[in-house]
């Protein structure tokens, strides 16, 4: 599959403008400004491109509703928080190929109606920042962002806002509130972001990875877009795989590639030639999979057949050394640390759930723990005000499902056992 | 209170928001460059400049996790120590920098250089384990790595 | 229309409300902690989980809106199960402390943690571990009991518009606190300890005295200090008044209040309350029987009268008394004694600023609805920061600016900083000039209405442009430009004008102006008011022109009417204002003074004059509830009941008449009754049996207040004119003159502060209020500090040509660097002791502008 995403990444100066536009960069925008915005939506919509963001929300439906709201101005928010454990997929674009998600904005903030649009930057990745910042002067230096885009009337201004730290603001509507200047704290949904958003306007948050499809859909026609990738999920996507592979790092396949084969072929199998235990497909709070579940399709439709989700794309590999205890500890350590604290459940469960597992990886389990996880679990799962207390539950109760017999081990033996001592 | 330069540098940013509100993040990093942390007259000085309320604004910065609120060391060691590093042995070079360096999280060495904060996914789990010295990334760390890197940082 | 159904009751509704709100509606209770009346949904706290059909997940009934067709069940096995999964979770670190926890009984954790149950003994963790808070000296915070519901962020935040406090921290470790993490720098309004479910905010100045369920009266009233009148509910055990609470749904406060308010009630049982009369005897005031006091009052005004005639007595009148003291004390003035000499601090303001306006507008100018400030699309403030004056009125203006209406303020109003002003902020006694700068500029933008010719004619030529304001005030044209388009362009602008303009020079014209652009601006006029019954007071006839109702005395129509309803032959003279009484006094022709609940020698300007002027009386009688240092030259002095004490009504800035109730028992005399029995000593009886039947009279006498019944005063919706007659449609000719703009460049001037936490003698009897606000300064900009090589706290002696006084002066940073600031509220340091004045000629209010002041360090402090 020729690459979209990671296109010219050996270049050392991927990230200037005129290498960019060597490679055939910019020329989308003009194409896109032939057509009416609502022939792009319409285009995208045929493209079936679905967010990348971890939801799949499809893009155009998103699009429409924002682009008919009679509200403006209208703003479109470029999710850059990526704070997902186990993600690096948007980091590559962000410093080496940040022209590719500026054209992919200009494109899409005109489809939309947006005249302002923001990146929305975790402050983990400062390196970014400084790219962006440069790529996004050479593009108004170029005239490919401004009032008068290639005097087409076109105006749009892209700023980069930098997060601090918390990875709730990658959800959209706490990513909004943090950018108004508040804490990241989820808004109650209705109104949707699409009809009041950003400064109370109507606002599109997407993905970085999704943005960056955008010119490619341009520039080959949703038809040959289509083609790539699942039916349900067509496109290219980018897979991050880090843990115990020979190859790590992020890889851009068609959408539909089957987990083994990710580890398998492309990765070059579990390092060192152990034994592979489990693969957390998603990022850190989808459901983990046991090593004999990993003949599964990885789109947004497939994975949930196969219990599990797509969710970012962050392949987490784990071979026979690691103790699942510990991991799912560690998870709901960040869970705990990265609660916003807005609802009962989640600010008081995640930390609840984080110390029943730390006594239990510590050898002080006690009967019943176990089941006191999936009550506590129970009481938050369905409960919590947004995805990220429910991810505590859901990650919890698949670690036991799945894996119920180590726990139990732990509590048995009154300690690790996968420790060697 | 900023000075001239700073003042005119906030504005700056304001400018490219819709509300003076939004810029209280980027203005708390500069508060946080100027002040070292975010103590009292930090937020008093954002409050300032921005017209936005001090308890709102500490309440806002206390609630991002890149904002110190106590002094640091003139380099800040951020070492991952989710998932993927820390299966890939994060913990031990935690434990490391603590007896090598003395650097305890959260802590500061004596001589004021180095702080040690541990930090959730960097976005470096390909190449994990992996830090950022303020705001430098290192990846693929081994303890000998990371003895050359903090050479560089006096 | 819209139909649902919850819990097998069908309902219809006119329009979509979330479930929560349909379900109240239908009288189904749903439980919930972080939504709150007055502050809206959060949806953080899920505990009004509620099971609707075909959506598989609970739903949150706060924030869930309700469609056609809607099946909800509120109270099933699963909810009850996820509540009782929630409050497990807010156990688990809250201590179980409730034994010793004040707001047992009325917390709504454990109300329900009763209804639901809880699971406990499953946290075997530490809890976690928050002391509890004492470095403030009202509030006291327990943030181990904190719910994090927010509502007192909210509150604070939302409606307050203080934003003294903020969540700290996120997740498990997130907390409530001042920007201090310790003593709060804030309004004190405690608004936030009326949200708060739990314990963790609460006041100190109960703590462990008592429990909700011990309180053996709540009783409703007005508070006593401001023009706003709130509702209180007095809460009382042992005949004290423990704690005061605000009401949701009161008309002008809704469940809100402000410092003076909740924490100013403590006066009421002050130890250095009058118990018994005082008579002077050999120079020294000793205490004496009732029956000693009123007769020789009674005769002491009897010999004067027949010596000296009716016009040798006058009286004072109390904006702080009820309208049924105020009535009977101005009918013993003009009918036992015969005199029109009575009149009231009213005059220090509030009186002549109403007046002028009347008689631009007609009835009505300066009636307008507290609440509906809220919807103007533009508020103008002059003269005074209504967030300090009024409170609550002041929250207002800032829900005005929150819905997205313009705030545009001339001179600096600290307590609307945050709520986007647009800023005239003129030199120092330049706001003649440019307000003729704004009425220029709204003629030029709108011309001349034609409907009040009066008014045209006196302000056509006006003509000054925007450049001349710049040149005479400093504030750039661009920028009143703005000001000027915002106030052009609105549809619905309100005035708010405050005393520092009625007591400034040339304050007739700056009126003038001040009508001009509301009457170019169609908008609406709202008088601060700093009493709680300055209107009131007025409205009974307590003024040496007019008879109640505002019937001119002069008028002998009028005079007659009222001739014959009290069956008395009525002086047909014009009587004294306030001032004139002191000159009076000073020259020897007012024999005698009669001052109910006021302090003179205190809050008059040149304080120091009038305590002279009192001193050469003849013969002073003081009604006061402190001996006050009017009181302190009196020759009777005569204890009185606090509003706390007695029945009656208080009618507020807006005219709104409310029912004053007694909530403690105190043995003595409402100052209605005293005055009766002196009357009644005279031999003139005017007996009442209780203060329904004075207002009954007053309904029957006032044009305004016919057939006004108690009932009617009720439901607190009585402003008049409710059934009355409106107020008088005579215009007189518009008398104005104009200031003199006294300043040279270098110098100091003196200047009144008005501060939040005080308001005249009252609220220094009030320990709480001295605790946040303990001393007067001199608050002084840290140019003038700086120049003067003066640090926070140094010792300073202020002199005027009236005297001087020694304080500690506060550097302000934002402060104008040519005035010092001080307020009149603590004894022997009454900035009112420095202030020279002149009385305006027309509004007959005192000018208190261009007091030159000088400020030397004192060494060895
Ligand atoms: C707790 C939480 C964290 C999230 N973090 C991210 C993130 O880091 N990056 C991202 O693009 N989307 C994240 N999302 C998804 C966003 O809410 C949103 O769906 C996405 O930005 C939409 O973009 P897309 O449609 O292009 O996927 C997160 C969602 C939740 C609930
Ligand atoms: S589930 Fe609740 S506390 Fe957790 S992050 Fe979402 S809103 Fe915040
Ligand atoms: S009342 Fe609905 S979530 Fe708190």
């Amino acid at each position: 599959m020729e690459k979209v995403l990671l296109k010219n990444m050996e270049n050392p100066n991927s990230a200037d403008i005129n290498e960019y536009k060597k490679i055939g960069g910019y020329k989308n925008i003009p194409k896109a400004f032939e057509f009416q915005p609502k022939e792009i939506i319409e285009e995208v919509k045929l493209s079936g491109l679905r967010g990348r963001g971890g939801a799949g929300f499809p893009v155009a439906m998103k699009w429409t509703f924002a682009s008919a709201y009679p509200n403006f101005p209208k703003y479109l928010l470029c999710n850059a928080d990526e704070g997902e454990p186990g993600t690096f997929k948007d980091r590559p674009i962000l410093e080496k190929n940040p022209h590719l998600l500026i054209e992919g904005m200009v494109i899409s903030g005109y489809a939309i109606g947006a005249e302002y649009g923001y990146i929305y930057l975790r402050g983990e990745y400062p390196h970014a920042k400084d790219v962006l910042n440069k790529a996004i002067a050479q593009a108004y230096d170029n005239g490919l962002l401004g009032d008068n885009i290639f005097n087409k009337g076109v105006r749009f201004h892209l700023t980069v806002h930098q997060g601090a730290g918390a990875y709730i603001c990658g959800e959209e509507t706490a990513l909004i509130e943090s950018l108004e200047g508040d804490k990241g704290q989820p808004r109650i949904k209705p109104p949707f972001p699409v009809n009041v958003g950003a400064f109370s306007k109507p606002t599109v948050v997407n993905n970085v990875e999704t943005l960056s499809n955008v010119p490619y859909i341009i520039e080959v026609g949703s038809e040959a877009y289509s083609k790539i990738g699942s039916q349900e999920c067509p496109g290219p996507k980018l897979y991050c795989v880090s843990g115990h592979v020979e190859k790590p790092g992020v890889y851009e396949l068609p959408m539909g590639t089957v987990l083994r084969d990710i580890i398998y072929m492309h990765c070059g199998g579990i390092k060192g030639g152990k034994r592979l235990k489990a693969v957390i497909p998603g990022g850190a709070t989808t459901p983990i999979l046991p090593a004999e579940k990993i003949d599964c399709p990885m789109d947004f439709v497939n994975m949930p057949k196969h219990g599990s989700m797509l969710g970012s794309g962050a392949i987490i590999v784990m071979d026979e050394s690691v103790c699942l205890v510990k991991v799912c500890y560690r998870i709901l350590k960040f869970l705990e640390h990265e609660s916003c604290g807005k609802c009962t459940p989640c600010r008081e469960g995640t930390g609840w759930l984080r110390s029943i597992l730390g006594r239990i990886e510590n050898g002080e389990g006690a009967e019943g723990d176990i089941d006191l996880l999936l009550s506590v679990s129970g009481n938050m799962a369905g409960k919590t005000f947004c995805p990220l207390g429910d991810g505590a539950a859901s990650v919890t109760q698949n670690f036991i499902k799945h894996f119920r017999n180590e726990f139990e081990e732990h509590i048995k033996r009154a300690k690790c056992v996968m420790r060697n001592e | 209170m900023f000075n001239e330069t700073v003042l005119k540098e906030i504005k700056q940013i304001s400018g490219k928001y819709p509300t003076t509100r939004a810029a209280l993040l980027p203005a708390l990093y500069v508060a946080q460059r100027e002040f070292g942390h975010l103590g009292a007259d930090a937020y008093e000085a954002v409050s300032d400049v921005l017209g936005v309320p001090k308890a709102i604004a500490r309440g806002v910065g206390t609630f991002y996790a890149m904002y110190k609120h106590k002094p640091m060391g003139r380099h800040i060691v951020q070492l991952c120590t989710n998932v993927s590093c820390m299966i890939l042995g994060a913990e031990k070079l935690s434990d490391f920098l603590k007896n090598k360096y003395g650097l305890e999280p959260g802590g500061i060495t004596p001589d004021g250089r180095f702080s040690l904060v541990i930090m959730e996914c960097i976005g470096a789990c390909g190449t994990a384990p992996a830090m950022l010295v303020n705001d430098d990334f290192y990846e693929n760390l081994t303890e000998k790595y990371i003895e050359e890197i903090l050479e560089k940082y006096k | 229309m819209i139909t649902i159904n919850i819990n097998g009751k069908e309902i219809k509704l006119e329009k979509s409300v979330t479930v929560l709100e349909a379900a109240k509606a239908a009288g189904i209770k749903i439980p919930t902690l972080c939504w709150h009346e007055q502050l809206g949904q959060y949806g953080g706290c899920r505990l009004c989980l509620v099971e609707i059909e075909k959506i598989p997940k609970l739903q949150t009934a706060c924030t869930l809106m309700v469609t056609e067709g809607m099946v909800i069940r509120t109270e099933t096995e699963q909810t009850a199960e996820a509540r009782r999964g929630m409050l497990e979770f807010l156990l688990i670190n809250h201590p179980l402390d409730c034994p010793i926890c004040d707001k047992a009984g009325e917390c709504e954790l454990q109300d329900l943690v009763e209804k639901y149950g809880a699971i406990s003994g499953r946290f075997r963790e530490k809890k976690r571990k928050i002391p509890e808070s004492f470095a403030d000296p009202l509030i006291v915070r327990n943030m181990e009991r904190c719910v994090m519901c927010t509502r007192c962020v909210r509150m604070c935040e939302g409606v307050q518009g203080a934003s003294a406090i903020g969540v700290i921290d996120r997740g498990g470790h997130s907390h409530i606190e001042p920007f201090s993490g310790g003593r709060y720098d804030c309004e004190y309004c405690g608004n936030c300890i009326s949200v708060c479910p739990v314990g963790a905010i609460m006041s100190r100045m109960h703590k462990h005295s008592y429990r909700p369920w011990q309180v053996t009266g709540k009783t409703e009233t007005i508070c006593p200090y401001c023009g706003v009148g709130c509702t209180l509910v007095l809460q009382v055990r042992d005949n004290t008044i423990k704690r005061v609470i605000p009401r949701i749904g009161s008309p002008v406060n809704n469940g809100l209040l402000c410092s003076r308010g909740r924490f100013g009630y403590e006066f009421v049982g002050s130890k250095e309350r009058l118990t018994t009369p005082l008579i002077r005897k050999n120079g020294v005031l000793e205490e004496a029987t009732w029956e000693e006091a009123i007769s020789l009052v009674a005769n002491k005004l009897s010999d004067i009268k027949a010596k000296s005639g009716s016009d040798a007595i006058a009286g004072i009148a109390s904006p702080r008394c009820t309208n049924e003291d105020n009535y009977v004390f101005q009918k013993f003035m003009r009918t036992t004694i015969g005199t029109n000499n009575i009149d009231s601090t009213a005059r220090m303001g509030f009186a002549g600023a109403q007046a002028f306006m009347e008689n631009i507008f007609g009835q009505g100018a300066t009636a307008n609805i507290i609440s509906g400030l809220a919807n103007s699309d533009t508020v103008l403030v002059v003269g005074g920061d209504p967030t300090t004056a009024n409170p609550i009125f002041g929250l207002q203006v800032r829900a005005c600016s929150r819905k997205g209406g313009n705030i545009l303020t001339v001179g600096q109003m600290k307590g609307l900083e945050y709520f986007n002003p647009v800023k005239a902020d003129p030199f120092l006694y330049t706001e003649e000039v440019l307000l003729e700068g704004i009425v220029t500029a709204l003629i030029g933008k709108k011309g001349l209405p034609g409907a009040n010719l009066t008014l045209e004619a006196k302000i056509k030529d006006i003509n000054t442009s925007l450049d001349d304001v710049e040149k005479k005030c400093g504030v750039p044209a661009k920028e009143l430009a703005r000001f000027v388009d915002i106030l052009a362009a609105s549809a619905t602008p309100a005035l708010l004008i405050g005393k520092e303009i009625v007591q400034s020079s040339g304050a007739s014209y700056k009126l003038l102006l001040l009508s001009a652009i509301n009457y170019l601006a169609n908008g609406r006029i709202y008088l601060l008011s700093e009493r709680s019954n300055e209107q009131g007071l007025l409205d009974m006839g307590c003024a040496p022109d007019l008879l109640p109702g505002y019937r001119p005395v002069a008028s002998a129509e009028f005079r007659k009417r009222y001739e014959t309803l009290w069956d008395t032959k009525l002086n047909e003279k014009t009587g004294l204002t306030i001032f004139e009484m002191m000159d009076a006094a000073s020259r020897g022709s007012l024999k005698a003074l009669y001052v109910m609940g006021e302090n003179p020698a205190f809050n008059l300007p040149n304080s120091s004059a009038a305590a002279t002027a009192l001193r050469n009386l003849e013969f002073l009688v003081v009604q006061d509830i402190f001996l006050t240092e009017t009181a302190k030259l009196a020759d009777v002095v005569l204890p009185a009941l606090s509003w706390a004490e007695k029945d009656g009504t208080f009618t507020n800035m807006e005219r709104r008449i409310q029912r004053v109730r007694k909530a403690v028992n105190r043995g003595g005399m409402e100052d209605w009754r005293i005055i009766s029995d002196i009357s009644k000593n005279m031999g003139v009886k005017l007996n009442y049996a209780d203060t329904e039947k004075v207002f009954h009279e007053i309904a029957a006498v006032s044009p305004l207040h016919r057939n006004l019944t108690y009932e009617d005063i009720e439901d607190g919706h009585a402003i008049y004119p409710y059934k009355g007659e409106p107020l008088r449609d005579v215009m007189e000719e518009i008398l104005t003159s104009k200031g003199k703009a006294a300043r040279s460049t270098g110098k100091l001037y003196l200047r009144i502060e008005r501060p939040l936490f005080h308001s005249g003698t009252l609220s220094t009897k009030a320990p709480a209020l001295v605790k946040i606000y303990s001393r007067a300064v001199a608050r002084i900009s840290a140019e003038t500090a700086a120049s003067l090589s003066l640090d926070e706290g140094d010792i300073v002696r202020i002199t005027t040509k009236a005297g001087a006084i020694e304080l500690p002066v506060s550097i302000d940073k934002a402060a104008d660097s040519s005035t010092v600031m001080l307020t009149n509220n603590f004894e022997g340091q009454g900035a009112y002791s420095l202030m020279e004045y002149t009385i305006d000629p027309v509004t007959k209010t005192p000018v208190l502008e261009g007091v030159e002041a000088k400020i030397v360090k004192m060494t060895g402090t």
